[in-house]
């Protein structure tokens, strides 16, 4: 006895069915007569999870209530006369109790009888939620590949088939290229057509051929990259990579390239940056070489030296310092008046009046300015104004000439004792009668007048102010 | 101007003022310059100045190599050193027979270099 009543009644197509199903491996189903009585055999009945055996010989729906709005549709259809096929359907089965995500390909087949009545459906199935999960795991991880394609800061592009036939490329490489060129499907020399004549095409061929990669730094390479597709000159590190088959055949090229254009740029001028460091450094050493030199060539004894020489360097680093705050080139004339005063000024009693504008000057000026203030200094807390308590000193400085184009600076001495010029030149002297280092027609006078010394220093401006 | 005397050509005054007094220590007649036109103009004036020892960067027409170029095709008879902080200049930059020196520049240095150079007080 069956739901279908004695199997010796039921019809020859049933009959016929029952033994197809149950002969087969494939999972199968029948859903027979009006009341749609489901019948399965073991193949099926491991899809149902424990929906098995409950469901065996009840109506279909029972079997697959939770997603009964999807299969209505489709086994109505089936009564009605249409089959249904399908390569992958979906459904949130609730069959072993929890929400689970399912695919399975399947066909609905009418079973009529032989005056067309439709009887019941039979359908073959398999499920491919397996397949399916591994297939979306595929795509997740060529999707990801792919994003870190996309993400690579360098340009990527692959290349199929002797003919380098563009596959893909990110966005860095259209950067590279030029963006906006259409190149998938192409080949590099249909697609890049400028790099034919600079041989690429050939280091492709050799790459596709012998399966040695193409390794090259700094490459110069000339790209239709600029908004109008016009030439530009760029160097790039570049890859050429093989791609193999499961036998290990060539079947395309990787290529990596990075724009190091820029980079190289930087790199070459902080090479000049560091060799300009060197040439000031020797420089300044061959200066500070010509200063000990006329310090110990006039000096009477060896302390005295020590500690002009000391004290000379010391407003040289001073005034360095000033260079180095101020970064590139921007001390100020009243910069370095002020760190004169500073060390040779009385606060209580002061003994200079200055006045100037606020003067920019370039870095070797302002050095040779800085030991003439110092020595100038010296010289008359020695022997000028400041060696009397009334004496002073007048400093000022314009920009002067019928052209506007020279700086002139004068330092006068007042109210200290008659001087008159010494019978040799101390060194002092010497250092001041140097000049501007740096600034054209650099001409200094020093007067010993005997209402006390005058100096006047001048320079062409521009070349005062110029950061050489 | 006796032959045989040395144009010190150097726009740094102190460097050229101790350059000048070295070599007046050495026994040699010196004039000097503080560019090459300058440098020029006095070679025209003093054509029997033996030796030219010149700094290379320099403001005015043209640099230290520039006046050494000059110079060797002139007076062909005249010795030259370079010199300078910044680079080695190559061969091909220098008049043939002439020498470079790198500051900052050693009373020795310039001693033996003079003699390398057979430049000797008169």
């Amino acid at each position: 006895m069956t739901p279908l009543g004695p199997r010796e009644d039921w019809s020859v197509e049933l009959k016929t069915l029952t033994n197809v199903m149950l002969g087969s491996l494939q999972p199968m189903l029948i859903v027979w007569g009006p009341s749609q009585t489901t019948f399965y055999n073991d193949g099926y009945a491991q899809m149902c999870g424990n929906r098995h055996p409950a469901a065996f010989g009840r109506p279909f729906r029972d079997l697959w209530h939770d997603i009964w709005d999807q299969v209505d549709s489709i086994i109505s259809a089936a009564y009605a006369g249409h089959g249904t096929a399908m390569d992958d359907i979906e459904f949130t089965m609730h069959r072993k109790g929890y929400a689970e995500e399912t695919h399975f390909a399947f066909s609905y087949t009418p079973v009529r009888d032989p005056w067309g009545t439709v009887l019941g459906m039979f359908c073959a199935c398999t499920e491919i939620t397996a397949q399916v999960a591994m297939a979306r795991k595929e795509r997740t991880q060529r999707e990801r590949f792919m994003q870190v394609f996309e993400l690579s800061p360098g340009g990527i592009a692959m290349l199929v088939g002797p003919d380098h036939v563009f596959d893909y490329a990110n966005e860095e490489y259209y950067t590279l290229i030029g963006v906006g060129r259409d190149i998938i499907g192409k080949s590099v020399a249909e697609a890049v057509v400028e790099v034919v004549r600079q041989g690429f095409i050939g280091i492709l061929d050799t790459v596709y051929r012998t399966g040695e990669p193409f390794i090259a730094r700094s490459l110069p390479v000339e790209l239709n990259r600029g908004p109008e597709g016009e030439k530009q000159r760029r160097l790039l590190d570049l890859v050429y990579q093989p791609m193999r088959d499961d036998i290990g055949q060539v079947t395309g090229i990787l290529v990596q390239a990075r724009d190091v254009t820029q980079l190289r740029a930087d790199e070459e001028r902080q090479a000049v940056l560091s060799h300009e460091l060197g040439h000031r450094l020797k420089n300044q050493l061959a200066m500070v070489q010509a200063i000990a030199s006329q310090t110990l060539r006039s000096s009477q004894d060896i302390s005295t030296a020590r500690r002009r020489l000391s004290e000379r360097i010391t407003v040289l680093s001073e005034a360095h310092d000033l260079i180095l705050e101020g970064g590139r080139g921007v001390s100020s004339v009243r910069q370095l008046v002020a760190q004169m005063t500073a060390l040779h000024d009385d606060l209580h009693n002061p003994r200079f009046r200055v006045s100037g504008p606020d003067l920019k000057i370039g870095s070797r000026p302002s050095l040779s300015l800085s030991l003439i203030l110092h020595e100038l200094a010296t010289n008359a807390l020695k022997h000028g104004s400041l060696s009397a308590s009334s004496g002073r000193v007048d400093l000022s400085w314009r920009v002067a000439g019928e052209k506007r184009d020279r700086f002139e600076m004068v330092w006068v001495e007042k109210g200290g004792p008659s001087v008159s010029a010494p019978e040799t030149r101390g060194s002092g002297t010497r250092l001041i009668s140097a000049g501007l280092n740096g600034a054209a027609d650099s001409l200094v006078e020093i007067e010993f007048d005997c209402s006390g010394v005058r100096c006047r220093i001048v320079g062409d401006l521009e070349s005062f102010q110029k950061e050489h | 101007m006796a032959a045989r005397s040395i144009l010190v050509v150097e726009d740094d005054g102190l460097i050229r003022m101790d350059l000048v007094d070295t070599l007046l220590d050495g026994g040699f007649e010196v004039i000097d310059a503080a560019n090459a036109d300058q440098a020029l103009a006095l070679l025209e004036k003093h054509p029997m100045v033996g030796a030219i020892l010149t700094d290379i960067d320099m403001p005015g027409s043209m640099n230290g190599l520039g006046l050494a170029k000059i110079a060797s095709e002139r007076w062909p008879d005249c010795r030259i050193i370079v010199i300078s902080g910044r680079y080695n200049p190559n061969q091909g930059a220098m008049p043939e027979g002439s020498l470079f020196l790198s500051k900052p520049i050693s009373v020795e240095g310039l001693a033996a270099a003079l003699q390398e150079m057979r430049i000797t007080p008169r």
